[in-house]
């Protein structure tokens, strides 16, 4: 039965993304209405496998003694990602048929868009580590190909191929972790290396650990790696709410989840993982402060909140951090729709040429009005609960100067948070005076999301028990719902937390007068719009990947004769050495 | 024995003449006698069926293939001179070749015939498999063929629209423009085709 | 090996070094598409060889079909490619063929 739904779920979102492009771009009616039924019938797909998780591979086959065995587990992580990426897939190509209405070529979008969604299904659900490098990096691709989407904008070609070059550096770590996995077990399968990690000798061990954790820094934007998201930003913003909200940016967090329990012995690991989360999350929250850009700013802000997640696995709370993906991924993805919406409406991207929405753009205001204070944490919303979860377990196994450093980014959140709602809906009117509310595809997507943001914390206790039963090598302390929101409320902690929140709003409130702080901050400001000197780093290893291929291109001709020239020198080449032997 | 030896040097020398020829005709040619050779070695093997298609496909419906598509793209005089120098080509290729055999020619000797099915019962039941690979690829190589003829089509239809062009148009940047055009339009048609 | 066999090895080994050859230095798309073909009757030798050699040939027999269907679709394909080049590019050189950037 969930062998079939794991195989319904990506087979239909691949095979709807050859319809699409069949279809053809002279009907785009039917690349819509394509594109649509293949997203939902994923979706529910998916969303039939939650009462039929396992711990157990369910699809096994065997790829050879090289490749190992090629399995799929339902497990309540993998099915859990698995919905998230396939609901908010189908929710963002409705979007879509509003948004990209009358834009050429469709079918590339669609196919692409779908393509993503079948491979991050495969990768959160594979018990394979080969299997996941090889769909890891086909939901590179896809994201690649798609920030590029209008490659007639130069802006948008560089940023696809920052996005590529960067994510490779993860690739590549995970690559490798996953080469040194298999010589010393001998196995690709992650329960292998999840039962046997405490045999590995310690070097190796914490080699692997910290080539995942490359790989997860450079796919969900940590510190240094997190100036490729904004650029990013270049995508349409389906794209961007799913791949670069709700998904992909995800997988490092999810890898980091998946293989805690073999590295959390490592020595300094743990403190490692901390320590970038948490400079993430600040360091991101500052330069969303200052961006000016509506969707950098929620980019910025999307990098935060992995900060957040990732921080969360440091200090050992993986359901917390899990918990937080789950509150984030509806509500950016919210956020990033609602944002999609005001920026098909006005034309532009930037904020301060926003303003006065709220009464010409009802729905698409209240439902961003949600997503935000989901995203700044105030009571009731989902971000709220996933939030103190990850204070509380960071006041449980975290340091003092973490704790704070913590506290901090939320009050800074909530000024950022605060600041980009009123620039968009409230103020002066500025630009272009008279704008439409979002149309009935839009509404489809944004209502829905709305509605989850509001309610999706009561799933707590029972998305809690579903990971416990099916991990069994996570050790997660899981209440019931009661129990756990319970013990948010009455944890001190909570309301220090709202405190500085609401210090952070204040702050927005009265920021005429507090024009003395905010000269002596200029110059982080600053520092912040400047990407804080890593931007030149990242486009160090951009220029330098350039610049090799550049190099290389000599070798590539063209020319058929000396390609075979190549293909037979390496034959023999491959003859003398097993000559050799 | 002096049949094999004959074999190998009538081989041979076909295949060598075949690369070697400047007229793409004369090597189409000289690929069918190969053929016609090869399958004469299959059949002094022991492998009669396959010596018969391979008479019949190789030698037959590739060389009319080829003529087929020698006379539609036109004879062209291949010009003198490779890209790869040619004491390269030989040394690599005689290289590779030395190689192999060093690696094949000390094989084991030929053992006893073991019991198997006939020849149409291995094809048709124990390699089900293959066939149904086959037919998906004759299925390709129909697809191929459509590719040549449809050509002959649209090569009059370009041939047509380029004779237009000078008559009906102004003289300045229009013609480029359709030019372009044609050139955007064609690929489209044939990955409907 | 018996010395028939011995000599039908070396065919094997004899085409597949002319092909190669060819594929090195021929720049007719064309002639291209022969030295392929060259290069899998030598291996069609082969196939059948180690047939007789392991005493199985009807085996190698059923293997040698697939391979004619095979390099027969290669052939119609190739042809149908080198027709379509001719006409976009107005020559069958290799030469000519390339569009990479340098």
């Amino acid at each position: 039965m969930s062998a079939w739904l794991i195989i319904l779920t990506i087979g239909f979102a691949w095979l709807g993304a050859v319809c699409v492009w069949l279809a053809g771009d002279k009907r785009p009616r039917a690349q819509h209405t394509l594109a649509v039924l293949f997203s939902v019938a994923a979706g529910l797909a998916a969303l039939a496998l939650i009462p039929n998780t396992s711990d157990q591979a369910v699809i096994s086959l065997n790829a050879g003694s090289v490749f190992g065995q090629f399995t799929f587990v339902p497990d309540g992580l993998g099915v859990f990602l698995t919905v998230v990426a396939t609901v908010i897939g189908s929710l963002a190509v409705i979007f879509s048929v509003e948004y990209m209405r009358g834009e050429a070529q469709l079918g590339r979008y669609y196919a692409l868009i779908l393509l993503f969604i079948g491979s991050m299904a495969g990768l959160v659900l594979t018990g394979s580590l080969f299997l996941m490098f090889v769909l890891w990096e086909m939901t590179a691709l896809c994201s690649y190909a798609l920030i590029s989407f209008y490659n007639d904008d130069p802006k948008a070609v560089r940023g696809g191929i920052k996005a590529l070059i960067i994510t490779q550096i993860g690739g590549i770590g995970l690559l490798v972790g996953t080469l040194a996995v298999y010589i010393y077990l001998g196995d690709y399968q992650i329960d292998t290396l999840l039962a046997q990690a405490q045999t590995l000798p310690a070097g190796v061990l914490s080699f692997i650990a910290f080539t995942f954790l490359l790989a997860a820094m450079a796919k969900s934007a940590q510190v240094p790696f997190h100036t490729w998201l904004p650029d990013a930003m270049e995508a349409p913003t389906p794209v961007s709410a799913l791949i670069h909200a709700a998904t992909m940016v995800n997988a490092g967090v999810y890898l980091l989840a998946r293989f805690y329990p073999a590295f959390a012995d490592v020595a300094g690991w743990k403190t490692a993982v901390l320590t970038i989360g948490l400079l993430t999350a600040l360091l991101a929250a500052l330069m969303a402060v200052v961006a000016t850009d509506l969707k950098r700013m929620l980019a910025y802000s999307t990098v935060s909140q992995l900060g957040y997640m990732v921080y969360a696995i440091g200090v050992g709370g993986v359901f917390a951090s899990q918990f937080h993906l789950l509150s984030h991924a509806i509500f950016k993805a919210l956020l990033f729709l609602g944002a999609g919406a005001v920026i098909h409406a006005l034309g532009t991207r930037d904020m301060r040429q926003m303003g006065g929405l709220r009464t010409q753009m009802p729905v698409v205001s209240t439902t961003f009005m949600i997503g935000a204070a989901a995203l700044i944490g105030l009571p009731i919303f989902n971000g709220f609960w996933s939030k103190e979860l990850i204070l509380e377990s960071g006041l449980e196994g975290g340091p003092i100067w973490a704790n704070v450093g913590t506290l901090l980014g939320a009050g800074i959140t909530a000024f950022y948070a605060f600041r980009m709602v009123w620039m968009v809906l409230f103020g002066q009117p500025q630009g272009k005076t008279h704008v439409h509310d979002a149309g009935i595809p839009m509404k489809t997507a944004l209502i829905p999301l709305a509605f989850g943001t509001l309610t999706s914390w009561l799933l707590i206790g029972r998305f809690g028990s579903w990971l416990q039963a099916t991990l069994p090598y996570e050790q997660l302390n899981v209440e019931s719902t009661e129990e756990m929101l319970l013990a948010i409320i009455t944890t001190p902690a909570t309301y220090l937390a709202l405190a500085i929140v609401a210090l952070g709003m204040v702050a927005w409130w009265q920021r005429e007068r507090l024009t003395g702080l905010a000269r002596s901050l200029q110059g982080v400001g600053r520092a912040a719009a400047n990407g804080f000197g890593f931007e030149a780093l990242n486009q160090g290893a951009v220029s330098l990947t350039q610049k090799a291929a550049a190099a290389l291109q000599v070798t590539q001709t063209g020319q058929l004769n000396w390609n075979v020239l190549g293909i037979v020198v390496a034959l023999v080449v491959v003859l003398l050495v097993l000559a050799g032997v | 024995m002096f049949l094999n030896l004959f074999l190998l040097l009538a081989a041979v020398l076909c295949a060598f003449q075949a690369i070697r020829a400047r007229q793409m005709l004369a090597a189409a040619l000289w690929l069918a006698c190969t053929s016609a050779i090869v399958a004469w070695l299959l059949y002094a093997l022991g492998a009669q069926e396959v010596a018969v298609i391979e008479l019949s496909v190789g030698a037959g419906l590739v060389t009319i293939l080829f003529v087929f598509g020698i006379t539609i793209a036109g004879e062209e005089i291949q010009e003198v001179g490779s890209l790869v120098p040619w004491a390269v080509a030989g040394g690599i290729a005689l290289a590779l070749i030395g190689l192999v055999a060093w690696f094949v020619l000390p094989a084991q000797e030929a053992s006893t015939a073991v019991s198997e099915p006939s020849f149409s019962v291995m094809v048709w039941e124990n390699r089900g498999l293959d066939m149904l690979v086959q037919i998906g690829l004759i299925f390709a190589g129909v697809l191929g063929i459509l590719g040549i003829l449809a050509e002959k089509e649209t090569a009059e239809e370009q041939a047509r629209a380029s004779q237009k062009t000078p008559t009906s148009t102004p003289p300045l940047p229009q013609p480029q423009v359709i030019t372009t055009d044609a050139h955007q339009d064609t690929p489209i048609k044939e990955a409907h085709a | 090996m018996s010395s028939e066999l011995t000599i039908t090895a070396v065919t094997v080994l004899c085409l597949l070094g002319v092909a190669l050859y060819g594929l090195l230095i021929v720049r007719n798309l064309f002639q291209v598409i022969i030295a392929l073909q060259i290069l899998v009757k030598g291996a069609l030798i082969a196939l059948v060889l180690a047939g007789k050699i392991s005493g199985q040939i009807n085996l190698g027999q059923s293997l040698a079909v697939t391979v004619i269907v095979a390099d027969t679709i290669v052939a119609v394909v190739g042809l149908a490619l080198a027709v379509q080049v001719k006409r976009y590019t107005g020559s069958l050189d290799v030469k000519n063929l390339s569009t990479l950037r340098r």
